[in-house]
């Protein structure tokens, strides 16, 4: 099943993930805004900032190739805004700078978001206040991700299996339409979820 | 009094697909009665009537009352208290993260307090077989338990009437038998739209046949389903069951 792809392994074995979600997402939010504020000189401050998730990320437990694997998954990102510090003059160490603190961001949220069940996130925003529209959007995205994983998978398998040319050209055809379909199917879903929703009371 | 009780019900979608042609018929409280009918047929659209989830059919014309109160805009939520609907596709309906969770989103919208819906939960979960799937997330259930929890959710509700789309479709066999004896225990009026021609038999005394958004029987599921040129005609077949239960 392709949704089960998504979970973090190791699930709840290390003192990391015992931790209550709402320290390890203040913490992680400390992290980050100490990373973004500190001036790029601070190249020791930024070290230490290292120092700190290196020592969480052993304590984790998680496993080094998963979590280098994640980081390179949204690296793509993270080299896309650096690189655009490359066109100014003097580039090279901003760029440098800029990865450093762009990849210890990335490093803790992934390390939040890979000792933490997402629905006790969820419950630390319900308990903050944050407005109930953007809770229930964000449960329900992680809800129905699975489920649109799962149907895009099975899509492309079906695809697969009739597909006799390998044409790169074809294969793009394929996907597009592919992801159109998921769209016409997502939003048909989410039809009927809102008619389930409204069977319950909801109002 | 009646439970559900159709009068000349007609439906004709957007796109000018006449879905149901005047459909009438009467549900006696307790009853449970199954509706067959060949794909396409209408079983689905008329399911979506008793809980108004159609907005420009809520005309307040009459044509669907459920225990006298006709089915309109302005007593909805009366209406969606007093008949649970579970749909076909479990997924749909399971949108929250843990099994206790979407249990508990009914009750919590009827505004009940926190231990009366706790008891609710636990009560509803035992019901259908998934004491202790609490804190189970609903994504990762097998698809038999998606259905169970999709029944507790909306058992949870206390519903008078309780209205299935196709609850058996995709089971494997014991999973199938196992819902229909759990189904079997639930004292609610039902209405059970499937293909499961065995489960009419066995659960239902009562059968409706629609095609082409017409009812084209309503009687004694034994006799309807015993006469095999009516089922043939209508996508249907005579079930096997029935030589089990008249050995020749």
């Amino acid at each position: 099943m392709g949704a089960h792809h998504f979970h973090p392994p190791g699930h709840g074995h290390s003192a990391l993930h015992r931790a209550p979600a709402g320290l390890k997402l203040a913490g992680a939010l400390a992290l980050v805004l100490t990373v973004v504020l500190l001036p790029r000189s601070q190249v020791t401050g930024l070290l230490m900032v290292a120092v700190i998730l290196a020592g969480l990320f052993v304590v984790s437990r998680i496993h080094l190739l998963f979590l280098l694997k994640r980081m390179l998954l949204l690296e793509p990102l993270v080299l896309g805004v650096a690189g655009l510090m490359l066109f100014q003059p003097g580039g090279g160490k901003i760029f440098a700078v800029v990865m450093l603190k762009a990849n210890l961001c990335l490093l803790t949220t992934v390390l939040l978001a890979n000792t933490t069940p997402f629905t006790e996130l969820v419950r630390v925003l319900q308990r903050l206040r944050v407005p109930w529209l953007f809770v229930t959007t964000l449960t329900l995205m992680h809800r129905y991700l699975f489920v649109l994983a799962d149907e895009a998978e099975r899509m492309r398998r079906a695809r697969a299996s009739r597909t006799f040319t390998r044409g790169r050209r074809f294969q793009w055809q394929t996907l597009s339409s592919v992801v159109g379909q998921l769209f016409v199917r997502a939003s048909e879903r989410a039809e009927r979820i809102y008619n389930a929703m409204c069977a319950r009371g909801w109002k | 009094m009646n439970a559900i009780e159709i009068t000349n019900l007609k439906y004709r979608y957007h796109d000018g697909t006449e879905a149901l042609r005047g459909i009438s018929f009467r549900v006696l409280p307790g009853e449970c009665i199954a509706l067959l009918g060949p794909n396409g047929s209408g079983k689905s659209t008329l399911l979506l009537h008793l809980n108004g989830l159609l907005p420009d059919k809520l005309s307040g014309d009459g044509a669907v009352k459920i225990y006298g109160e006709p089915v309109a805009a302005q007593n909805l939520e009366n209406i969606r208290r007093q008949v649970g609907l579970v749909f076909q596709d479990p997924d749909d309906q399971l949108f929250c993260p843990t099994v206790a969770e979407d249990v508990a989103f009914g009750p919590q919208q009827l505004g009940l307090g926190e231990t009366e819906i706790a008891a609710r939960v636990k009560k509803s979960l035992a019901q259908v077989g998934l004491a202790g799937f609490e804190n189970r997330a609903t994504h990762h259930l097998s698809h038999g338990e998606k259905r169970r929890a999709c029944l507790a959710g909306v058992m949870a509700c206390e519903p008078a009437v309780l209205v299935l789309d196709e609850p058996t479709s995709d089971l494997d066999p014991r999973g199938r038998r196992e819902f229909k004896a759990m189904l079997r225990t639930l004292p609610a009026t039902k209405l059970i739209a499937t293909h499961d021609l065995e489960l009419a038999v066995e659960l239902c005394a009562r059968t409706i046949i629609l095609d082409h958004g017409q009812i084209i029987a309503d009687g004694r599921t034994v006799e309807l389903l015993s006469d095999e040129k009516l089922m043939l005609a209508h996508g249907l077949e005579r079930p096997h069951i029935l030589h089990h239960l008249h050995p020749h």
